[in-house]
C-alpha cells in the first residue's frame, strides 16, 4: 500500500510539473504582458520597460524564469504579485478557506441529497417515482449552476425580502453571518453533483441487488432494509466514491461563477481578477492549487478504494 | 461468410454491395432508434428545432437583437414584447431567438474541432504505445487535471474576450476527454485478431487505424460528443456571464443572464428567460447523450 501511494505521489509531482510549464509558457506567449500593462499610461522610454522587467525578473529566458519558480515553489515561496508586492503564499492562505469550505459544504449537501434518492431510485425500479426522480436529475446536471444561484436570489429578495448579508466573514469571525453567505452558492453546487450521484448510486445499486449474494442474504431471511443499507449500498458506494472524485474538478471550476455571483472572495475570483492584469506569480499559484486539489482528492479517493476493496489493493 | 464469398466472386460489385449492406444498416438502426428511444428522439427533435429557429432567427425574431428602445426600458412581458425588454430597451424574446446562434455555434465548433484533434492524438498514443503513448498522457492528465471552468477562464481570459477565443479555450479542455476515449478503443481494438489478420496480410499503420480504428469506435465518441455539446453550451454560457466570453451587444445567453443579475428584483423576467431557453438545450443534449449510449451499448444501461 505504502509503494502504491509513493508511486501515485511521484505521479501527481510529474503531472503538476508538466501544468506549471504550461500555464507559465501559455501566459507568456500570449500578447500583452504585465511590464506593457504597468507603464501603459506613462509613456515610458525602452530604458524604463527594460529597467521594470529587470526588477521584475521578466527579462530572462522562458526556462530560466521557469527554473528560478521551481526552486522558490520547492522551498514554500511562490513569488510575489507583480502588482501589489504581497507574498503569494500570503494572497493563497488568504483566499484559500473559503473556496475549501465552498467545496466541502457542497460534496457533504450533494451526498445527503443524492444517495438516499439514489437508493430510492434503485429499489422503486421501474416504477412512476423512479422515473420522476431520473428525469429530475437529468434536469438538475442541465441546469447552469449559476442560473439557479441567480433563482434563489430572486425568489428570496422577491418572496422572503431576504438577501445574504454583505462583506465577506469568516466561519472563525461569525459563523452565523458565514453560514447565510455560504449556503446558497453551496446549495447551487450541490444540486449539479448530487444528479449525477443519484445516477450513479442508482445503477451501483441496481447491479449489486441483481447479485447472487444477496439473494443469499435475502435467502436466510434478513430484512429488506438490512438488505439494501447493510450489504447493496455499502457494496456500491465504491463506485460513488470515486465518481465524486472525478466530480471534484467540476465543482472547483463551479466555485469561480458562484464567488462572483454571491461576492465570495475564493481562489477562483483570484484567478478571475488576477489573470487580466497578468499577475505572473499569483495566477501560477493559483491555478497549481487548483490542480493539486484535484489531484489529492483523486488520491484519497483512489487509496480509500483499495481500502474497502481488497482485490484492488493487491493487484 | 457471404461477405468474403462475395468478395472472391464478384470483385466488380464490391464496393456497391458494402455500400448498400451500410445504408440499408443505418436505416435499420434510425428505425430502431426512433422505436426504442422515445425521450432520444425528442430530444433529436427539440435540437432541430433550436437549430431552424437559429437559422430563421431573422424571420421568427420580431425585433432587431440589439436595437434599444428608448421608450421601453426593463418592459415586464407583454403583447408587443412577449418575454419583456431589458435595461437598454432591447426585445428579450429576439435576443434570446439570436443567442441560440451562439450556444449552436460555439458548441458545434468546439466539438468537432476537439473530436479531429481528439481522434489524432487519441489514435497515435493508442496505437504506438510505449514512450510516445506516455509522454501524450502525462500532458492530457496534467490539462484534465486543472478543472475545466478554471482553465476555460484562464485561457478565455488571457486571450481577451471573443466568441473564437472562447471556442479556442473550451477546445483545449475538451481534446483530452476524447483523446482519452480514443486512445482506450485504439488500444482494445489493436489486440483484436481482425486487426491481428489485417496486419498479417500486410496493411500499414494508416490503413488499420482508418479501416478498423475509426469505424469501431464511433459509438462511444458520438456518446461523448453529445454530453461534451451541453457541457461546452454552459461553459460558453459561463464565461460570458464572467464578461470573458462573447463579447457585448452579442446577444448571447450568458451575457444576457449577466445583465438581468443587476435587475433581478425589478425585472426577474430578464432572469427567468435566457437560464431556461439555456437549461432546455442543454438538457436536450443531455439526455440524448443518455439515449445514445443506451441504444449504442446496451451492457451500460441498466
Amino acid at each position: 500500500m505504502a509503494e502504491y501511494i509513493i508511486r501515485r505521489l511521484i505521479y501527481g509531482v510529474i503531472v503538476l510539473f508538466i501544468m506549471v510549464t504550461f500555464i507559465f509558457v501559455v501566459m507568456r506567449a500570449v500578447p500583452g504582458d504585465v511590464v506593457t500593462l504597468q507603464l501603459a499610461d506613462s509613456g515610458a522610454s525602452e530604458e524604463q520597460i527594460e529597467a521594470l522587467e529587470a526588477e521584475l525578473g521578466l527579462d530572462k529566458s522562458i526556462p530560466a524564469q521557469l527554473g528560478d519558480w521551481i526552486v522558490g515553489a520547492v522551498q514554500g515561496d511562490l513569488g510575489m504579485s507583480l502588482w501589489s508586492g504581497q507574498p503569494v503564499t500570503e494572497v493563497i492562505t488568504e483566499r484559500l478557506p473559503v473556496t475549501l469550505q465552498l467545496a466541502i459544504m457542497s460534496i457533504i449537501l450533494a451526498i445527503l441529497i443524492g444517495i438516499p434518492i439514489g437508493v430510492i431510485s434503485a429499489v422503486k425500479h421501474n416504477t412512476f417515482i423512479d422515473h420522476f426522480l431520473r428525469i429530475t436529475s437529468v434536469g438538475g446536471l442541465s441546469i447552469p449552476n449559476f442560473w439557479l444561484g441567480l433563482i434563489l436570489l430572486t425568489v428570496l429578495a422577491l418572496v422572503l425580502n431576504w438577501i445574504p448579508p454583505l462583506g465577506y466573514q469568516s466561519f472563525l469571525e461569525n459563523p452565523i453571518v458565514n453560514f447565510q453567505q455560504m449556503i446558497l452558492p453551496a446549495i447551487c453546487l450541490a444540486i449539479t453533483l448530487s444528479a449525477s450521484i443519484v445516477r450513479m448510486t442508482r445503477s451501483a445499486v441496481l447491479e449489486v441487488l441483481h447479485s447472487e449474494f444477496i439473494r443469499t442474504v435475502r435467502s436466510k431471511g434478513a430484512k429488506e432494509r438490512v438488505v439494501i443499507y447493510k450489504h447493496a449500498l455499502r457494496n456500491s458506494l465504491v463506485s460513488v466514491i470515486t465518481l465524486i472524485g472525478l466530480q471534484v474538478g467540476y465543482l472547483l471550476g463551479g466555485t469561480v461563477v458562484l464567488e462572483s455571483i454571491f461576492s465570495l472572495p475564493g481562489l477562483g475570483s483570484l484567478i478571475f481578477e488576477t489573470v487580466s492584469s497578468r499577475d505572473y506569480p499569483v495566477v501560477q499559484a493559483a491555478v497549481l492549487i487548483f490542480g493539486a486539489m484535484f489531484l489529492l482528492v483523486n488520491l484519497i479517493v483512489d487509496v480509500m478504494y483499495g481500502w474497502v476493496d481488497p482485490r484492488i489493493r493487491n493487484s | 461468410m457471404s461477405q468474403v464469398h462475395l468478395d472472391s466472386e464478384l470483385p466488380v460489385k464490391k464496393v456497391h454491395i458494402r455500400k448498400n449492406i451500410r445504408l440499408t444498416k443505418f436505416k435499420d438502426d434510425c428505425k430502431r432508434f426512433i422505436r426504442t428511444q422515445k425521450i432520444g428522439l425528442v430530444s433529436i427533435l427539440f435540437i432541430f428545432l433550436v437549430v431552424l429557429v437559429a437559422i430563421l432567427a431573422p424571420m421568427i425574431a420580431p425585433f432587431d437583437p440589439v436595437d434599444q428602445n428608448r421608450e421601453a426600458f426593463l418592459a415586464a412581458p407583454n403583447a408587443q414584447h412577449v418575454m419583456g425588454t431589458d435595461d437598454l430597451g432591447r426585445d428579450v424574446f429576439s435576443r434570446i431567438v439570436y443567442g441560440s446562434r451562439i450556444s449552436l455555434l460555439v458548441g458545434f465548433a468546439t466539438v468537432i474541432i476537439s473530436i479531429i484533434i481528439g481522434i489524432l492524438i487519441g489514435m497515435v498514443s493508442g496505437y504506438f504505445g510505449g514512450i510516445v503513448d506516455m509522454v501524450i498522457q502525462r500532458i492530457m492528465d496534467a490539462i484534465m487535471a486543472i478543472p475545466a471552468l478554471i482553465l476555460a477562464l484562464f485561457i478565455a481570459a488571457l486571450l481577451g474576450p471573443a466568441i473564437q477565443n472562447v471556442i479556442i479555450a473550451l477546445v483545449i479542455i475538451e481534446i483530452p476527454r476524447f483523446a482519452r476515449i480514443v486512445r482506450g478503443e485504439m488500444m482494445r481494438i489493436r489486440e483484436t485478431n481482425f486487426v491481428e489478420a489485417s496486419r498479417s496480410v500486410g496493411a500499414n499503420a494508416l490503413r488499420i487505424i482508418m479501416r478498423h480504428g475509426l469505424p469501431n469506435m464511433m459509438a462511444p465518441i458520438i456518446v461523448m460528443a453529445s454530453l461534451a455539446f451541453g457541457q461546452t453550451i454552459i461553459a460558453e454560457a459561463s464565461l460570458s456571464f464572467l464578461g470573458i466570453g462573447t463579447p457585448p451587444p452579442n446577444p448571447s445567453w450568458g451575457l444576457m443572464l449577466s445583465n438581468a443579475s443587476r435587475y433581478m428584483e425589478s425585472a426577474p423576467w430578464l432572469v427567468i428567460f435566457p437560464g431556461l431557453a439555456l437549461s432546455l438545450l442543454v438538457l436536450a443534449f443531455n439526455l440524448l447523450g443518455d439515449a445514445l449510449r443506451d441504444f449504442l451499448d446496451p451492457k451500460l444501461s441498466s
